[in-house]
This record gives structure tokens, C-alpha cells and sequence, in this order.
């Protein structure tokens, strides 16, 4: 390794630990861990700051702040408030049904907006039917837990859900519709198999008391709730129209004409906001999560001077020159991949290893290595609660609702309670990736 | 062996907390009496009355037969004609869903500090801003519901029983009516949602002197 390629990774490699040491102080610790590489690039002779910002993928930031801003149009619209009073009553309140049913709504909510918003207006409901329900330590971490890695699997199945596939979108890696058409099948055969052992072989609700008044006050409390929560047409109407229009246009409008999907979320997002009117230029003054913008956009700048020294090349060859196959290599890459974003995030993860990718797949199938990637990201973003921004969420609004067991005993969803939840689920998702990615070989 | 939900406690306090102490009251004991029967009611009323008062009392008109009261709104909208701005002071579904359809007009804030049972605001706000009701409920912290004085402005609270000299009231009431607050509103009025007096210790509330008010009303 080159001196400038040692200093530069060190300074990411010490960042991203910190960072994951101290999540409170993260977005601080990311600035100044990113105006620090801008400097020892510049005394290094690597590159210039000016020639390091130009290499951001804004594409990607401005994928993420339109679909954001549109995440806010729906919860404006209040359809999650809708969604989990469908939900309640599609489960009886029973507990077992309960997991499974707001798994499945999760999932599919987080496929096509942020899982924070999607998380943040839910969570609070599940805790309601919590305390309605009765709940004691197990049942709140297996369920607190399979919703989280549903978020993570929902992100993962389409190219609008979560950061990572965002990242394979605005970089032409991978296209709308052929990313939808892998992972999607993929993260839903994950959450099955996920649903299946926990309601069949760990079985959280086995010591709830499933009794029919339970139930009966439950509902009949959920729905005084919301008795007179309606959904805002005038919002949802222009935001579901916008989104479909979106996906039309992410599966339908020719490469060749230019209109690339961060134009698209551009324009789309913009439109139902401009529909809006004052509560789109509201959402526009204060929904932007400038937070989440701001972390990406110097983990972009620290990855950006690492690869200018040429290190993720070196690492891609180091992998492609190993004497063993090709599928072999993949696993391995995969592997790592998981371990590592279980440890730092998806966000830094993703942004480090898809240089790596990018060279695995000049000799091995873009698809299998894309979408691999993505799911292999997934799996470390369901390892640890700390390892998705979800999981931390999770945990303060938990804290927040004060759940207490029928003895009256607080209960927790903390890192030791999602740790048997993480586990399964990463070994869960990491060999469903492993299994597409060889198979994707295989075919391709 | 118990017939109630092991949870009840836990499951009461949610519900009052966002639907009020008389309007949680009412629905649970509708649905224990409809899924178990009067027996639960009873033991409802045994278990849980000394934690809940107006649980208690609002079960001892079920087993007395007497049913659900009936909530008349009329009065109070006679006491708020000509007002502009009503600040309310504590939560009950049953009756603000009766009254505030009824003054389309008027602009409304709900006090949201200092409750015993937090509920979740956005909520409670989204139950009340459907429509053609958007914008005109808003959440009044404590530092700044002055800004709703006026004479055209009145505050409204429940009233949880009393006598003759003094009522029950939550004890948000008392972070806002101070002696200063009284010349600001044109009026305050109380909405009696239990009629009579509780049958065991006023837990949750707090003692004014009925005078405190404009008017008390209700039951």
C-alpha cells in the first residue's frame, strides 16, 4: 500500500469507527472525518477538494431528498394512520397475527417510502396495541425486531426503498425494472422464510394470553382512536399520482432520451408538491432530513479520496486474482460485505464496497453482483440494531411508550433484546443473497 | 379465575389518555358487558374502581341498570355563542365530538401540556381536522395560550363530579386558571361529564371551588 492510500484509509477506516462507537455524534464526526481526508488528499498530492465534491454522486443525494419529501406527502396524507388501523383489524388483535400482519405492511410500506417516516408513524400504533394486548419481554423484542428487518428487507426490494439500491439507480448500474424484477422476488423469499421460523419454530406469542375480551377491547379502543382520522385525498391523490407516474417512467423512458432517475424523482416529487400548494412549500421549508443528506454526502467525499489513490482497484484485483472461482470470489466479497455494514451501516458500506463491485463485475454478471450486494447489505443492516438508522429510531421511540409486561415490569427493546432477531435474520438474508447470486452465475 | 384481560390496567390508561377518563370509561364497560357480561362489570368495578374513579362510578350506573348518560351538548353551545376562540383543557371524545362540529366557526386549541396521561397529539388533532376542519384545531402549549385571550375567547374544561362548593377537575386545569387568567376569557366553563358525586377518592384529579367557573354544565 501506497503512503497516500494508508493515511486516506486510515482517516475513513478511524471515522466509520467512531461514528459506530458514538452514533450521537455521528453526522459531526463524518464533517470533520471528511474535511480531513479534503486536506491529506490535497497535501498528498491524491486530488484537489474541488476535483473530490465533483465526483459526488448528487444524482444519488437528490434521489434521496425527492423521494423523502414524497415519503412526507404520504404521511401528511395520514395513509399510515389508515394502514395500521387495516392492519389491527386484519389480525383480530391477536397477537401471533399481529407480528405477521404489520411485518407484511411494513415491508411493502418501505418499498416504496423512507422506512424512517414509514417507521415513525407505525411504531407508535404497534406500541398502542402493545399495551392494549399485553405484551412481556419476548413478545416485544421478536416483534419490535422482525418489523425493523422487514423495513430493512422492504428498502431492499425495489430501487426507490433504502439507500444502498438508491445508490445502484442513480448510478446506472443497475435499471429500475431489472433490479425490481431480481430483488424483489428475493426480499420477499427472505421475509417468508423469516415469518415462517419465527411464527412457527421461535413462536414470540406463546406465553400472551390470546383471549377473545382482549381482542374485542383492543379493536374497539383502536378504532375510537381513529374514529374520525381521515385520509387527506388532497394530498394522497397527487403524491400516489406522482409515484406512479415515476415508476412508469423509471421502467418505460429510453436510456437514450437522457431523462435519468434522479430527473425523474426530481420532477415527479416536485409535481405533487407543487399540487400541494402551502403544505407542499412547507413539507419543502422543513421535511428535508438534512442530517441523513449531510452524513452521505461526506461519507461521498471520504470514500470519493480513498478511491482516488486507487486502494478499491487494488482491493477488486487482490479478489478477482485469488486462486479460486469466480463463485467462490463472490461469496467471499458478499460475506464481507455483510460483516461490514453489520459493523458500520449500510450507508458507508455500500458507498466503499460498490467500487469494489464495480470492478467484480466487469468479469462476473452485473446482476449477480448488484443485487448480491444489495441483499448482502440487508442482511448486515439487520445484524445489530445499530446498524441501519431504523434500529436506534426503534429504540427511542420504545423508550418513549414506557411498555410494561402485566406485572407492571418495564420493558426494553435495546441492543441485547434485538440481538436473536439480528442473527437469524442476517444468516436468514445473507443466504438468500448468497443462493440468488449463484444462481443469477449460474444462469447468466 | 378472572374474566378481564390480564392487560385492563395498562389498556384503560391508553384509552384515557387520548379519549378522556368518562369517554374511556363508557367504552370499555360497553365492551366487558358485551363480551362477558354484567359479572365483569362487577368485577371490573371491584378490581379496578379505587385506580379509576370515574371507571368506578360510570360501572355503577351499568349495574344499577342505568346505562349509558346521555351527553347534551345544548347547553354548552348556548354558553359559547358569540366566541370566537375556544381553548380546551383536558380531553373527552364522547363530548367534543358532540360539540365542536357544532361551532364550525370557531377556532379551537387544545391545551397540550401538563396532563397526568400523555396521548399522542398528532392524533387527537387528526380526529378533529378532517375536511373542512383543516387548519381551524390547533396544540396551545402553556407558554403561549394567552395569545387566545379575548373577549371573544373562552376556556372549557370536564368536571369529574363535586358538590354543591367544589368540583373535580384534571390538574392541567390548574396551570392555566390562575387568578390572571379569569379577567382574559370571556368565560370558563365546565362541563360536568359525570353528574353527581365519585364514589371512591378522586385519584387523578384535583378540588377547585365551583365559583372557579363561569358556569358549570352538564349533569
Amino acid at each position: 500500500m501506497s503512503d497516500p492510500q494508508i493515511v486516506l484509509s486510515a482517516i475513513l477506516v478511524v471515522t466509520l469507527i467512531l461514528q459506530a462507537l458514538l452514533p450521537g455524534m455521528r453526522v459531526l464526526i463524518v464533517t470533520a472525518g471528511a474535511g480531513l481526508a479534503c486536506l491529506a488528499a490535497t497535501l498528498l498530492g491524491v486530488a484537489g477538494t474541488g476535483s473530490i465534491l465533483a465526483q459526488v454522486p448528487w444524482d444519488v443525494l437528490v434521489i434521496l431528498v425527492t423521494l423523502g419529501l414524497l415519503s412526507q406527502l404520504f404521511a401528511e396524507s395520514r395513509l399510515f394512520d389508515r394502514l395500521a388501523v387495516a392492519a389491527t383489524r386484519l389480525s383480530g388483535a391477536a397477537p401471533a397475527k399481529l407480528l405477521l400482519v404489520f411485518a407484511v405492511a411494513m415491508y411493502l410500506a418501505s418499498g416504496i417510502v423512507n422506512n424512517l417516516t414509514a417507521l415513525v408513524l407505525v411504531l407508535p400504533v404497534l406500541h398502542v396495541l402493545l399495551k392494549l394486548g399485553g405484551s412481556n419481554q419476548r413478545y416485544v423484542s421478536w416483534t419490535l425486531g422482525v418489523l425493523l428487518v422487514a423495513c430493512n428487507l422492504g428498502g431492499a426490494a425495489t430501487p426507490i426503498g433504502d439507500f444502498p439500491a438508491i445508490l445502484l439507480l442513480g448510478g446506472g448500474n443497475m435499471e429500475f425494472g431489472a433490479y425490481l424484477l431480481r430483488a424483489a422476488p428475493a426480499t420477499a423469499l427472505g421475509l417468508v422464510l423469516l415469518l415462517a421460523i419465527v411464527h412457527l419454530v421461535v413462536r414470540p406469542a406463546s406465553g400472551i394470553a390470546d383471549d377473545p375480551l382482549s381482542a374485542r377491547i383492543t379493536g374497539a379502543v383502536m378504532e375510537a382512536l381513529h374514529r374520525r382520522v381521515r385520509l387527506r385525498c388532497r394530498i394522497l391523490i397527487p403524491a400516489a399520482l406522482a409515484l406512479g407516474a415515476m415508476v412508469v417512467a423509471w421502467l418505460a423512458l429510453p436510456r437514450s432520451w437522457g431523462i435519468t432517475p434522479e430527473l425523474v424523482c426530481w420532477l415527479g416529487a416536485g409535481g405533487a408538491l407543487l399540487a400541494c400548494w402551502r403544505r407542499g412549500e412547507g413539507i419543502v421549508r422543513r421535511g428535508i432530513d438534512a442530517e441523513a443528506v449531510l452524513f452521505l454526502l461526506s461519507l461521498f467525499v471520504m470514500v470519493g479520496a480513498v478511491s482516488r489513490t486507487g486502494l478499491f482497484h487494488d482491493v477488486a484485483g487482490a479478489l478477482t486474482a485469488m486462486p479460486v472461482s469466480p463463485e467462490l470470489q463472490l461469496v467471499v466479497f458478499l460475506v464481507i460485505g455483510g460483516v461490514l455494514t453489520g459493523l458500520f451501516s449500510a450507508g458507508p458500506s455500500m458507498a466503499a464496497l460498490l467500487e469494489v463491485a464495480e470492478s467484480l463485475a466487469t468479469t462476473l454478471p452485473g446482476e449477480a453482483v448488484y443485487v448480491g450486494l444489495a441483499l448482502a447489505v440487508c442482511a448486515g443492516s439487520s445484524l445489530f440494531l445499530t446498524a441501519a438508522t431504523a434500529g436506534p429510531l426503534a429504540q427511542a421511540l420504545t423508550e418513549r411508550a414506557e411498555l410494561r409486561d402485566v406485572d407492571d415490569q418495564p420493558l426494553r427493546f435495546g441492543f441485547v433484546d434485538f440481538l436473536p432477531v439480528g442473527l437469524l435474520s442476517f444468516v436468514l438474508i445473507l443466504a438468500v443473497a448468497l443462493a440468488y447470486s449463484l444462481w443469477a452465475l449460474g444462469s447468466g | 379465575m378472572s374474566s378481564l384481560p390480564s392487560a385492563f390496567g395498562q389498556a384503560f390508561r391508553v384509552a384515557a389518555a387520548e379519549l378522556g377518563m368518562a369517554s374511556a370509561s363508557q367504552l370499555m364497560i360497553r365492551e366487558i358487558a358485551g363480551g362477558a357480561g354484567l359479572e365483569a362489570v362487577a368485577e371490573l368495578r371491584d378490581r379496578y374502581g379505587r385506580e379509576f374513579p370515574v371507571l368506578d362510578h360510570a360501572a355503577a350506573r351499568w349495574l344499577s341498570g342505568e346505562g349509558e348518560p346521555a351527553i347534551d351538548p345544548e347547553p354548552v353551545l348556548a354558553a359559547l355563542q358569540g366566541i370566537e376562540r375556544l381553548l380546551v383543557v383536558g380531553l373527552e371524545a364522547a363530548h367534543l365530538d358532540l360539540l365542536l362540529p357544532a361551532l364550525p366557526a370557531v377556532e379551537v386549541g387544545f391545551i397540550t401540556e401538563g396532563r397526568a396521561l400523555m396521548p399522542e397529539w398528532r392524533r387527537v388533532l387528526a380526529n378533529y381536522t378532517s375536511g373542512s376542519d383543516e387548519g381551524r384545531v390547533a396544540a396551545v402549549g402553556l407558554s403561549d395560550f394567552q395569545l387566545w385571550a379575548g373577549p371573544r375567547a373562552a376556556l372549557l374544561t370536564f368536571i369529574y363530579g363535586g358538590d354543591g362548593h367544589v368540583v373535580h377537575v384534571s390538574g392541567q386545569w390548574l396551570r392555566v386558571a390562575g387568578p390572571d387568567v379569569r379577567t382574559q376569557f370571556r368565560s370558563l366553563i365546565g362541563w360536568d361529564v359525570v353528574g353527581g358525586e365519585l364514589h371512591v377518592y378522586p385519584r387523578w384529579f384535583a378540588e377547585v371551588a365551583r365559583s372557579t367557573f363561569t358556569k358549570v354544565l352538564g349533569s
